[in-house]
């Protein structure tokens, strides 16, 4: 679902005449709960299905919570136990916060930069061009995380996989390699699904932006002797910055929690504990240990990550307009 | 300004080459593997024996069909239903100004942040409470929850986009708000509903994490997500299988995802236009 939502309209409701009033004959009663009528339904399902959870599992977190109390329905306090647990586990500080971070912080870089490379490329092109390679950008957004992740396994498996095949008939290696056994290769692996599969949104996203900068003033810069990298660093970076700083702070959000191109991968859904990120720790502790509480203790600090990005999300949008 | 030179117009010619390999290499080996009868024994960059038998394979004996099946049923669920509340709610917060609104939609966008790692657990409890552990009930009450903050965001950018001065001339002509809801806004705001609903579709439709969790070991209600995995032996897995399963999941998508992008593109903007 994530994509788009990014480069959100700033539609206006401003668009109403005056304050409150939609029709200029008063406001009846009618007029006041309607617009509650017509969010009631969402918003009950929202508040049951994501926000009571979310009071749940920062509950489950400061419990022992395992099979026992889910059949019982007994809480079983434990106060701040599992958090506690966290981190002092070697686990956390040598394996799972390096993984989750790291991995973000490249994968963003890697993506956005990539991204922006290729919205250049296109904006550069012809119309026909322009619009064979958005399709296949197109393409690439569009394959599934699960059957992407999959297809990516497959060209690196380790016994018949074609990045093996390839290096042996080039002779750079001997023997088939397993990739996805070392933390670095199966990180790289990782990385090079993600960016594949992000980039598409950055390009798209700049590209738009980049049409929308005005010619007369990179005529100027040119005048005035900016050479090509000047004018882009100078004139147009500046430009884009609200699209720049939507589109870093969303590939955070997304990189982050990486689930299934982590999780499907030979030995990611726990058998190696090496690769754990945060997400895939948290469900490999609760459902593959029964340890609830400690996997949530470990989601509700994976969400206040998240939360601090968002916010900073939410200020970058309402800085520039109103909601 | 000047003419590209020769050198530059090769570079770029390059650059694009190498884009496009990079960026359709995967969905191309997915397709070579999945029409290729040595799929696995012996790497060559075209299908060595070129056979529909893994496609006849996965859709009879692999229990494709079934998983293709629930699939299908889960994602128009959803789309009905959070289709239904997202139009709704997306009027309310275009259209009306009331106290609260702008948390309501702030409310709408931080929700859509929260790992699904976090909502995991609390839900797992919550469904097999209700006792809907390894049904597609329990698949579509989640995936409506988890399409619907997207839904009202976009929605909200299409109901913004039609002219107030429409309503009002509906109103002037006495239409009341129903009427004119059914007449006026409804039909503009269809190209939206589609857009929303195709992003419904594929949300639900490629939905991972929780089919794997709720629905458990009940194999005969898989979605095609997690149907994937019965092709991954304990020792060696069928890729070639695993290959044609993924191409019959991916291409619907591509192809949604193809008609939906531009109308989405204007959905997101077209509010800012007006101003």
């Amino acid at each position: 679902m994530t994509s788009t939502l990014s480069v959100a309209a700033p539609a206006g409701p401003g668009q109403s005449p005056g304050p409150g009033g939609r029709r200029p004959f008063g406001k009846s009663l009618l007029a006041r709960v309607r617009p509650w009528m017509l969010l009631t339904p969402a918003l009950l399902v929202l508040a049951v299905l994501l926000l009571w959870p979310l009071v749940r599992v920062a509950l489950f977190s400061l419990q022992d919570y395992g099979l026992r109390e889910i059949v019982s329905g007994e809480p079983n306090w434990i106060g701040l136990g599992n958090y506690v647990e966290i981190f002092t586990s070697e686990q956390l500080w040598a394996v799972v916060l390096p993984n989750t971070v790291a991995f973000a912080v490249l994968s963003v870089a890697f993506t956005v930069m990539f991204g922006t490379a290729v919205a250049v490329l296109l904006a550069s092109l012809g119309r026909v061009w322009r619009t064979v390679v958005s399709s296949a950008i197109m393409a690439a957004w569009a394959m599934p995380a699960v059957t992407g992740t999959y297809v990516w396994v497959w060209i690196f498996d380790a016994d018949r996989g074609v990045f093996n095949h390839v290096l042996q008939s080039l002779g750079l290696q001997d023997a088939p390699v397993n990739w996805f056994t070392d933390r670095w290769s199966f990180y790289a692996i990782v990385l090079l699904n993600v960016v594949h599969h992000g980039f598409p949104f950055v390009a798209i996203t700049v590209l738009a932006g980049l049409l929308g900068v005005p010619k007369e003033l990179l005529e100027a810069a040119e005048i005035d002797g900016a050479g090509a990298w000047r004018r882009f660093f100078s004139v147009v970076v500046p430009q884009l910055k609200q699209i720049f700083a939507v589109v870093i702070i969303l590939s955070t959000i997304w990189d982050f929690k990486v689930f299934a191109q982590v999780y499907l991968m030979p030995g990611g859904a726990g058998s190696n504990r090496e690769v754990l990120n945060l997400g895939v720790w948290s469900y490999t502790e609760s459902f593959g240990q029964n340890r609830y509480g400690f996997g949530s203790a470990i989601a509700v600090l994976l969400t206040l990550l998240l939360l601090g990005i968002t916010v900073a999300y939410v200020r970058t949008i309402l800085k520039e307009e109103e909601l | 300004m000047s003419r590209p030179s020769t050198m530059a117009r090769a570079g770029k010619g390059v650059a694009v080459a190498l884009l496009l390999v990079f960026t359709l290499f995967p969905a191309y080996w997915m397709l070579v593997s999945a029409f290729d009868g040595k799929a696995g024994r012996g790497s060559s960059f075209v299908p060595a024996e070129p056979t529909v038998e893994h496609f006849e394979f996965v859709l009879t004996d692999g229990g494709f069909d079934v998983f293709l099946r629930n699939s299908l049923l889960v994602a128009l669920a959803t789309v009905l239903v959070s289709s239904l509340l997202a139009l709704l709610a997306s009027v309310a917060v275009a259209r009306f100004r009331f106290r609260l609104r702008t948390q309501v939609l702030m409310l709408v966008l931080v929700v859509q942040m929260v790992p699904l790692e976090a909502l995991v657990i609390p839900l797992f409890v919550q469904v097999r409470n209700l006792d809907l552990l390894g049904t597609l009930t329990g698949l579509v009450v989640v995936y409506v929850a988890l399409a619907l903050p997207f839904g009202i965001w976009m929605l909200r950018g299409f109901v913004a986009a039609v002219p107030v001065e429409l309503e009002e001339a509906a109103y002037l002509d006495g239409a009341t708000w129903g009427r004119m809801f059914r007449s006026i806004l409804l039909p503009l705001v269809a190209p939206g509903l589609v857009a929303t609903s195709i992003f419904g579709f594929i949300t639900a439709w490629n939905e991972f994490v929780f089919a794997m969790t709720l629905l458990g070991g009940e194999t005969q209600n898989y979605t095609v997500a997690i149907g994937l995995r019965s092709f991954f032996g304990q020792h060696s897995n069928d890729w070639g299988a695993i290959m044609a399963a993924s191409t019959i999941i991916t291409v619907p998508v591509m192809i949604f995802f193809i008609l939906v992008q531009r109308r989405l593109a204007s959905g997101l903007t077209a509010g800012a236009v007006k101003g």
